[in-house]
């Protein structure tokens, strides 16, 4: 049974965040494939008048429409886990910290996200300033996530994945699609690997399934 | 070109591939599931595709283009779209020299590696990329204060912060990109540790504000 | 020499859905253009002024900066009644052109690169094909291909022993026909189009001619982007960047007649611009 019905187009890394949370907790949806790219679909009329701000994802549940993407993995954290650990929200130390994080989140979609949608689609705006924004921003994402190395932590938030990595993780991981490559960030590569080490983790291009994986299954007849 | 640090082994664990540099030489360093370490050219010989993107089966490093696998002697041992080829010797990776000492990984491009001698029991604390020259970080290291007090060289990449040991092994990635190792003291608190860390940016920061040609 | 060769083909520079859009300021090997439109009264010129000339074909403005230009190559498949064009938009590569259309007539990385869609793991094995220099047409062709793709297009309902054929007409361009999940008598036509900006940077414009009357425009287009943004981060990490011609360079094997043959054609035709060569 579909839960909701996701307007997406294949390339967002926002919109990536939405299928990624949905596919680890295992919610089904419908989705609308948008043509963003080449053809603005995302600023018709039609678009407009479900989203008047002009952007995807968009998230349709019976009458609720929501366009922020980190609201929405708010949502899908809140109806679809039962298990309260992806949004910690009522916890007094850890609910906060999710929530700075999906701020966060936002600022590397300025940064990072224009940077690769400026080096693959010549997106209009200006490529070294973004791509010296992105860079700043991995560099503190960098230092926060060395702490939690140093603390023996995993996550960004507490002990178990959280919506805040699944917020953060599509742009930290495509910005060598900017040419902001990940020699530099020990700390985010380890991260990164693990997000993607997750049951029923799913891929976007640029980030490609993790081949070593498949050997925990039996071997291969040839 | 002597031996390098490139990164900590705490980095790197097993089934691990990550990118390093030195004197120029683009170079994967990886690990297998047996723990064993490994460095090579960042290139695989049959189309030229970075193996730093590749995965590790088992002992076996395999590229992310084809999934051509090479053993730890850097033979290639597999090519997926022959399954029954014995691939020839012929097909192999260049291997360099690499080592690992204080939880420090160290390459040379030219030699069996020789880890850099630490004259006393150290901890990694962080590796990072700062986009200035060598001489830039050095100089931003005699300038940043750790709690105040400004750090005392004392001799070959050591220095005092307090009552706090510190070493900063260097890299240099180019003329304005310098990879920075940085080992403490043991038995530091969590607390320390944290700080240090932060001190690391901000030397960064300071040295990239000040270095020649930084960002 | 290599750019002299290369400046006489044709190269695609635009297409509506960006003139609609306004001016593009782009690059032909490494010579500044402006292309003002509309679509189809469009106007080529360089910083200086100077116009080139233009035609329309594949739903792609093509233009030429070339003194003596080679006729642009024909697909005659895009005349043919029921196929629904789609111009699937431009992606940018930091890579030589060479590289690109060598990497779009490879089907080995298919399990690695596009897990899942064009192949998966254990079916890796490549069958022995056939890779040729037609000399009549002066292309290489590359026929008889087949292998087990998971969902070979957006109308492929499962998994498919696909049948495949390649086609490259001109150094910069690649035709492929394809096994047509709806139509299995029928092949689909897709092709890259690789605009030069430089030898070690290019633009490419993905086209279909599918029989595929069902699928909405947005789920084709975003199909093919899919696939070809997969390829993009494998070209933005071969070295070098430049194609080498020189085969003691790198090591092909049999599933690489198609590759082999093509730096075989662009070295006797002297089609160097993006590639490695003892003259650069």
């Amino acid at each position: 049974m579909s839960h909701f019905t996701l307007y997406t187009y294949v390339l967002s890394a926002s919109c990536y965040k939405v299928r990624l949370m949905a596919a680890l907790l295992g919610v089904p949806y419908d989705s609308v494939a948008v043509n963003f790219y080449p053809g603005f679909e995302h600023r018709s009329e039609a678009m407009l008048a479900l989203n008047p701000w002009g952007t995807l994802p968009i998230l349709r549940a019976g009458d609720l429409v929501l366009t922020e993407t980190q609201a929405m993995l708010g949502w899908l954290a809140t109806n679809h886990d039962p298990t309260g650990r992806w949004y910690p929200a009522a916890d007094p130390a850890l609910g906060p910290q999710v929530l700075q994080w999906l701020g966060l989140a936002a600022r590397l979609t300025g940064s990072a996200g224009l940077a690769r949608l400026h080096a693959i689609l010549d997106w209009p705006v200006d490529g070294e300033a973004v791509r010296k924004a992105a860079l700043k921003d991995l560099q503190e994402l960098e230092l926060l996530l060395t702490d939690r190395v140093l603390a023996g932590q995993t996550w960004l938030v507490g002990d178990h994945p959280t919506i805040a990595d699944i917020a953060c993780f599509p742009h930290a991981a495509l910005s060598p699609d900017a040419g902001l490559e990940h020699d530099g960030f020990p700390a985010i590569r380890n991260w990164l690997y693990a997000v993607r080490s997750l049951p029923g983790f799913v891929t976007m291009p640029g980030i490609h399934e993790l081949h070593e994986l498949r050997e925990r299954e039996p071997a291969d007849p040839q | 070109m002597p031996s390098m640090p490139v990164g900590l082994s705490r980095d790197l664990p097993p089934k691990r591939v990550m990118r390093a540099s030195v004197g120029g030489q683009d170079i994967v360093v990886w690990r297998a599931s047996n723990g064993d370490i490994a460095a090579w050219d960042n290139r695989c010989p049959h189309r030229g595709m970075a193996l730093s993107h590749g995965f590790v089966r088992g002992n076996a490093l395999a590229c992310l283009y084809h999934g051509w696998h090479y053993e730890q002697s850097g033979r290639c041992s597999y090519i997926p779209a022959h399954p029954d080829l014995d691939p020839p010797a012929t097909i192999h990776t260049t291997r360099f020299g690499v080592t690992e000492r204080d939880g420090v990984i160290w390459v040379d491009t030219t030699d069996t590696a020789k880890p850099g001698m630490l004259t006393e029991p150290l901890d990694p604390l962080r590796s990072l990329i700062a986009e200035v020259s060598e001489a830039a970080v050095e100089a931003a290291c005699h300038s940043t204060p750790f709690e105040g007090e400004m750090p005392q060289p004392s001799g070959s990449g050591l220095y005092a912060l307090g009552t706090i040991r510190l070493a900063l092994l260097t890299n240099p990635l180019g003329p304005n990109r310098t990879q920075v190792t940085v080992l403490t003291s043991p038995g530091l608190s969590l607390q320390t540790r944290l700080a240090l860390s932060r001190w690391c940016e901000t030397l960064r920061r300071n040295a990239e504000a000040t270095g020649t040609g930084g960002a | 020499m290599s750019l002299h060769y290369a400046s006489n083909d044709w190269y695609p520079v635009a297409d509506a859905a960006c003139l609609a859009r306004g001016p593009r300021k782009t690059r032909l090997l490494g010579t500044d253009l402006e292309v003002l439109g509309p679509f189809d009264h469009p106007v080529v010129t360089d910083m200086g002024g100077r116009c080139f000339p233009v035609q329309v074909r594949y739903n792609h403005l093509w233009t030429t900066i070339g003194d003596d230009p080679r006729p642009l190559f024909d697909i005659p498949e895009a005349d043919e009644p029921g196929r629904r064009h789609v111009p699937c938009g431009v992606v940018r590569v930091k890579c030589s052109p060479l590289r690109a259309v060598e990497n779009f007539l490879d089907i080995a990385h298919f399990p690695f690169v596009h897990t899942g869609i064009l192949g998966a793991e254990p079916h890796t094995e490549v069958a022995a094909y056939k890779a040729e220099i037609r000399e009549d047409v002066d292309e290489v062709w590359a026929t008889n291909i087949s292998f087990y793709q998971p969902q070979a297009a957006k109308s492929a309902a499962g998994g498919i022993t696909t049948r495949y054929e390649y086609r490259v007409p001109a150094p910069t361009a690649a035709v492929l026909y394809k096994t047509c999940p709806p139509r299995p008598e029928a092949m689909d036509v897709i092709a890259i189009f690789v605009q030069p900006r430089s030898e070690t940077d290019c633009d490419v414009w993905p086209w279909m001619a599918l029989y595929d009357d069902t699928t909405n425009f947005a789920d084709l287009a975003q199909f093919q982007q899919e696939i070809f943004l997969q390829d993009r981060s494998i070209l933005e990490n071969q070295r070098p960047v430049k194609l080498p011609l020189d085969p003691k360079l790198e090591i092909p094997t049999r599933a690489d007649m198609t590759s082999i043959a093509y730096r075989r054609w662009l070295k006797r035709r002297g089609a160097y611009y993006g590639a490695l060569t003892d003259q650069t």
